[in-house]
């Protein structure tokens, strides 16, 4: 007994660094229940807290360019407006006694946030929302800023929560070319903030460069047509029946402030849908 | 000795604000970043046990890393590090000082050792980070660039920041 006692006195700090460095694996191992615990991440009430204060003193440095930006998206959806009024207007002169179909027009509803602290210096990054559970921000829903899609959101407390950046190495989004029902994915491989790829387009699709690429609506997490890059050049691909595009993120990662975070009020009727047949079986 | 362990603790604190708040968001040429929080463990005394020094070294890894979404990446390599601290700054001094009581800097040490001490562990610390957080053999030659340029940055960053902690010591004496 007293050898054993001796022993682990002498080795101790051989014991004290296995503890720690199994604590650091089962932390590095991804996707366990521990990784997705709220305490674990940048959204617990510490770190978020000191987030909020700090993001209120640098949150003034971009405003200019955010400005620029708004203003851009929002001279475009003044456009938008006009032309659908138009549209509405001419189509009601034609078909007056016509009832309208109920539209998808209710279906998403948008949850504004600011982004605190924000990375893009890592293979998998992510972002933290000023915005959590008691704003009705739940893990699963898409965030989106004014040029278009940011990421999915991943843990949320109740206060903040954390989003998976579309710069995320293994975040892989459903996308299709813009005007035709060509879907593909879209994938960071890390490095440049700016670039992205989109795998999967089968070969026989029309596109050119320039294109825009926009979300194929195929989930909850995103409505369709939300843009998200722009076509640079086709790159070589691992597999011959499919094309892989280099493209340009439309969003700017290195200065995200003003984001939406997207609720879907279908998403649990769909969601149990896509289980019904393994719960039934 | 209380005195020191509270000065370190408040210096763990300060600096880890600032790599969180601040050097997390600097890329110096798109490959150079820096990591000023491993200070505190290689300024730590070294008649300190090493399983305080593990401890130490653990603790402000996890720290950063809550706050930066690397859950274990930096805890590893700062364990490591408080576990090589040690062993690296003796293979650099002569065998009779190694049984006093030192405070790694460069006031103390002077540049040659310091300097060779702390690119050491820099270099160390670097290529743990890096290597834990890309994981991959494909992307090597990634790692080691970004592990070399972020080595030297954080070198001459922490070189600045010693001569700052010191400097205010000898003013107040």
């Amino acid at each position: 007994m007293k050898n054993i006692i001796e022993f682990i006195l002498r080795y101790s700090k051989w014991f004290v660094f296995t503890f720690y460095m199994v604590i650091s694996c089962i932390l590095l191992v991804s996707n366990n229940s521990y990784q997705q615990s709220v305490y674990l991440t940048s959204a617990n009430s510490v770190t978020g807290g000191i987030y909020n204060v700090w993001s209120q003193v640098s949150g003034y440095f971009n405003l200019k360019s955010i400005n620029e930006s708004l203003q851009a998206s929002n001279a475009d959806l003044q456009n938008q407006v006009f032309n659908l009024k138009t549209q509405i207007a001419e189509l009601k002169t034609h078909l007056s006694d016509t009832t309208v179909l109920e539209s998808d027009k209710d279906r998403f509803d948008f949850i504004s946030a600011s982004v605190i602290n924000n990375n893009t210096r890592h293979p998998r990054n992510y972002f933290t929302i000023n915005r959590g559970k008691k704003h009705g921000v739940l893990p699963g829903m898409g965030v989106i800023d004014q040029n278009g899609v940011v990421g999915i959101v991943n843990v949320s407390g109740s206060n903040m929560s954390r989003v998976i950046s579309l710069l995320n190495e293994t975040q892989h989004f459903s996308v299709k070319i813009k005007g035709s029902s060509f879907i593909g994915s879209m994938v960071w491989k890390g490095g440049d903030a700016t670039i992205g790829y989109v795998e999967e387009i089968p070969r026989h699709a029309k596109y050119s460069i320039g294109d825009t690429i926009v979300t194929s609506g195929y989930s909850t997490t995103f409505p369709e047509g939300i843009p998200v890059a722009v076509i640079m050049n086709r790159v070589r691909s691992q597999d011959d029946s499919f094309f892989t595009f280099k493209v340009r993120l439309t969003s700017d990662f290195k200065s995200l402030s003003s984001v939406r975070v997207i609720k879907d009020i279908y998403k649990s009727e769909i969601d149990s849908l896509a289980t019904f047949d393994i719960v039934t079986q | 000795m209380d005195k020191s362990y509270l000065t370190n603790m408040l210096l763990l604190i300060g600096l880890v604000l600032i790599q969180v708040l601040v050097c997390n968001h600097i890329m110096l040429f798109d490959v150079a970043m820096a990591f000023v929080f491993i200070y505190v463990i290689i300024r730590l005394p070294m008649n300190l046990s090493t399983n305080w020094l593990l401890t130490w070294g653990f603790i402000s890894g996890f720290l950063v890393d809550l706050f930066s979404d690397t859950p274990g990446v930096n805890s590893m390599a700062c364990t490591v590090l408080a576990m090589v601290k040690k062993p690296m700054l003796y293979a650099y001094i002569p065998k009779d000082d190694r049984t006093k009581d030192i405070i790694p800097s460069l006031s103390t040490l002077g540049f040659s050792i310091y300097g060779k001490y702390l690119f050491s562990m820099t270099l160390v610390y670097c290529i743990l980070t890096f290597s834990l957080e890309y994981f991959n053999f494909a992307d090597v030659k990634e790692i080691v660039i970004m592990s070399a340029t972020s080595a030297v940055f954080t070198f001459l960053l922490l070189l600045s920041v010693d001569s700052l902690i010191v400097t205010r010591r000898e003013k107040r004496l």
